[in-house]
């Protein structure tokens, strides 16, 4: 009768596979084993296995250390073993299988797959990382109140090249330190990728901020896109660099989002003074090309503002009691 | 030629001896009726602020300045009024009323006879004419400070006295005489080298007379009262006087042709390595309104800013362009204590003659103690040229709702490109 015993981590990882087909089996560290184990707190002569032409039965040999079913402190003597059961000996666990046992269905390849595999191509990746540069340049050169030559402006977009790519090249080195493929190429393909995204989200954002009046609601919904797509960054990460269920995969990166962008609002939360007497406004403006709506006219504004002072009479009230 | 020197010099040392005469003589018999005003801690017992004061009636009203007591008009739990006299008496003093607007209050001692008093003058002062301040600048002990009446002051929305001669801290609240000693103005401010302003009698009269007939019952009341008058009177002269229109380079931007508003200019044309023009053009009101040492209101401010790009692309222009709009502040100094925080609303604005589109932002402020009154900041910035901007923007403090919105509809409609 053939069985599969796995040694499993405590992690329940595997480690080694045995498939035999005897019905007498032995387990232990002496080499007259069939499986040897090199744990030390398992004795020579540990575990016998044997077939009975119905039941595979276990019986502990009168060890120093005993065995047990993980889940507890049976004994194990005569027990009938089930597939999947997962003993204990020593430090160590063995999972044993039998041939019809279930395994999991395939994991198929994500629909993402597709593009992981165009943005790692070398061109591609050489792409991203030159259209982040130029950006990062341009940024720069904007936010400089002098004129700046381009050779000003090289320090200033290497440094923050390398900078962003700290961070694929620091999840590669992750994978690689935890016994998975490092795939670094993929990492960084995909995280320029997704910077670059980043700053197509805060063009969309400026333009939102500059065409629509504050009476418009939804202008903070905008906010949540690059929220959305650290969030896709963080998970795509994952999905290359390490092997995890699905449901696993969604925490980890929801969880990195939430301290990324919880943790620094936490800190503008506490740099923020108690009373500010400096009036919080938008104050984005864009060339006149970047105009898409209508403009308001005077008698609508005058009708706006007209409001804020019901608002401030209530704010400045409601201090009051404190 | 050199008898004529002599004979001047011979007069004016003449004169100068017979004012030391005269200013002894009146301190002499004034000094009953001059006081230092303070304001004690309560839980120190320690004087916090120090300012003068005098009486002007025989049952124990005393006038001096409502900032030398506006600490226990703000918190009367915390300090206590006291006065000291020539003789170095001591006892509390009452609030019984106040102006605001003109810097005066009103304070009562106990009295058990008739005291002696300072009469207010009939008469406002000739210009040049002699007049003597009174107070006690620094804890020093009082002392008389000759001067001359330089009539008002030319831009002032509330009249003040121009008064050559030195007024010093400490001796805010006390009487300014005449050669009769009467009073004709008292002590509030100066600006350093013998230049001080007093607040002229006609305002304290009228004070006086309101206060005999009908005493406040509330301090707040009453000053809420006189904040809302005053706004009132202030934007409506402004609303009522022409507004002319002026270029500001290829802007046409507003100015109100009123004395007290006072203008101010400047471009960055001499930094020839700018990357862009520009040129300010700011008017304001050179007064206000104190209410407490970290509240002022009362005050209004306009600035324009006209940028032209020189060698810029329109993007770089517009970056440079937003930050330059960012951290606009209200004009005035306001507490927690005082104000809630600015709510704000922008939106983008085409004038009514649809020749200048603008982003524009509007921002107001409630105050805590005086709930009909707001500050308001308002700040557009063009933006319908590639490499051109204006920027206008104004604020005015302690206005109303009413008044605050009609101003901003004619300030608004007053901006345009040439």
């Amino acid at each position: 009768m053939e069985i599969i015993i796995e040694e499993i981590s405590r992690g329940h990882k595997l480690i080694g596979q045995h498939k035999l087909s005897k019905d007498d089996i032995l387990i232990g560290r002496g080499y007259q084993n069939d499986i040897i184990l090199s744990d030390p707190h398992i004795c020579p002569d540990h575990l016998q296995l044997k077939f009975n032409g119905e039941h595979w039965l276990i019986e502990d040999q009168g060890t120093i250390n005993g065995s047990y079913l993980e889940d507890g402190k049976t004994d194990l003597n005569n027990h009938i073993i089930n597939s999947g059961d997962i003993f204990s000996i020593g430090k160590s666990l063995l999972r044993i299988v039998f041939v019809n046992h279930p395994v999991a269905e395939t994991v198929r390849f994500s629909a993402f797959e597709n593009f992981i595999n165009i943005m790692r191509h070398p061109v591609m990746l050489a792409l991203s990382i030159s259209l982040f540069a130029v950006v990062t340049g341009y940024i720069f050169y904007l936010n400089r109140p002098t004129e700046a030559n381009l050779s000003q402006l090289l320090a200033p977009v290497i440094g923050m090249s390398l900078l962003f790519s700290a961070w694929p090249v620091g999840v590669a080195l992750m994978s690689h330190l935890t016994k998975h493929e490092a795939r670094i190429m993929t990492q960084l393909g995909i995280s320029f990728a997704f910077f670059n995204l980043l700053w197509v989200s805060d063009i969309i954002q400026s333009i939102v901020k500059f065409n629509f009046s504050s009476n418009w609601p939804l202008s903070n919904l905008f906010s949540l896109i690059p929220i959305a797509l650290a969030f896709c960054l963080f998970w795509l990460n994952s999905y290359i660099g390490f092997h995890m269920t699905a449901r696993r995969r969604i925490i980890v990166s929801a969880g990195l989002t939430l301290l990324f962008f919880g943790g620094s609002y936490l800190i503008q939360l506490s740099n923020k003074p108690e009373f500010s007497s400096r009036p919080h406004y938008d104050a984005t403006i864009m060339t006149p090309g970047f105009m898409i709506l209508p403009s308001s006219d005077v008698d609508k504004f005058i009708l706006d503002s007209e409001k804020l002072f019901a608002k401030a009479q209530k704010e400045a009230a409601k201090k009051k009691g404190e | 030629m050199k008898g004529f020197i002599t004979l001047i010099l011979l007069v004016s040392t003449s004169i100068s001896s017979f004012a030391v005469e005269q200013a002894e003589e009146i301190f002499k018999q004034l000094a009953p009726s001059l006081y230092q005003i303070r304001l004690i801690d309560k839980s120190s017992g320690e004087k916090s602020s120090i300012g003068s004061g005098f009486q002007i009636s025989s049952d124990g009203i005393i006038a001096t300045n409502y900032h030398v007591i506006s600490g226990f008009a703000r918190h009367p739990k915390k300090y206590r009024i006291e006065y000291l006299d020539h003789q170095g008496n001591k006892d509390e003093l009452i609030l019984q009323s106040v102006d605001v607007i003109n810097d005066l209050a009103l304070v009562k001692r106990k009295t058990d006879v008739e005291m002696p008093f300072f009469k207010l003058a009939q008469q406002v002062p000739m210009k040049g004419q002699e007049l003597f301040s009174l107070g006690n600048p620094h804890d020093l002990g009082m002392i008389v400070v000759p001067g001359t009446y330089n009539g008002l002051k030319k831009e002032s929305f509330n009249d003040r006295i121009h008064f050559t001669g030195s007024v010093n801290s400490g001796m805010s609240g006390g009487p300014v005489v005449n050669v009769q000693s009467e009073v004709v103005g008292v002590n509030v401010a100066t600006s350093g080298n013998q230049i001080g302003f007093l607040v002229p009698h006609d305002k304290l009269v009228t004070l006086f007379k309101a206060f005999n007939i009908d005493k406040p019952t509330s301090i707040k009341q009453q000053m809420s009262e006189q904040l809302s008058r005053n706004q009132a009177k202030l934007i409506t002269t402004l609303l009522n006087s022409p507004w002319k229109s002026k270029r500001l380079e290829n802007a046409i931007i507003p100015t109100i042709d009123v004395p007290f508003i006072r203008c101010w200019g400047d471009s960055n044309a001499d930094k020839t390595d700018a990357l862009f023009f520009a040129t300010v053009a700011s008017c304001s009101l050179d007064e206000n309104t104190y209410l407490s040492s970290n509240f002022f209101t009362g005050s209004i401010e306009m600035e324009f800013r006209y940028l032209q790009a020189k060698e810029l692309s329109a993007n770089k222009f517009y970056h440079l362009y937003e930050q330059q709009i960012q951290r606009a502040g209200p004009g005035n100094k306001a507490s927690k204590e005082d104000v809630s925080e600015f709510q704000c609303h922008h939106d983008i604005v085409k004038s009514n003659n649809q020749t200048i589109n603008s982003k524009s932002i509007f921002c107001t402020r409630g105050y805590k103690k005086f709930p009909q009154l707001f500050d308001v900041l308002y700040l557009s910035a063009s933006i319908d040229k590639d490499k051109q901007a204006l920027v206008s923007h104004f604020t005015m403090a302690g206005v109303e709702q009413s008044t605050a919105l009609a101003f901003t509809r004619k300030f608004m409609e007053s901006i345009s490109w040439k």
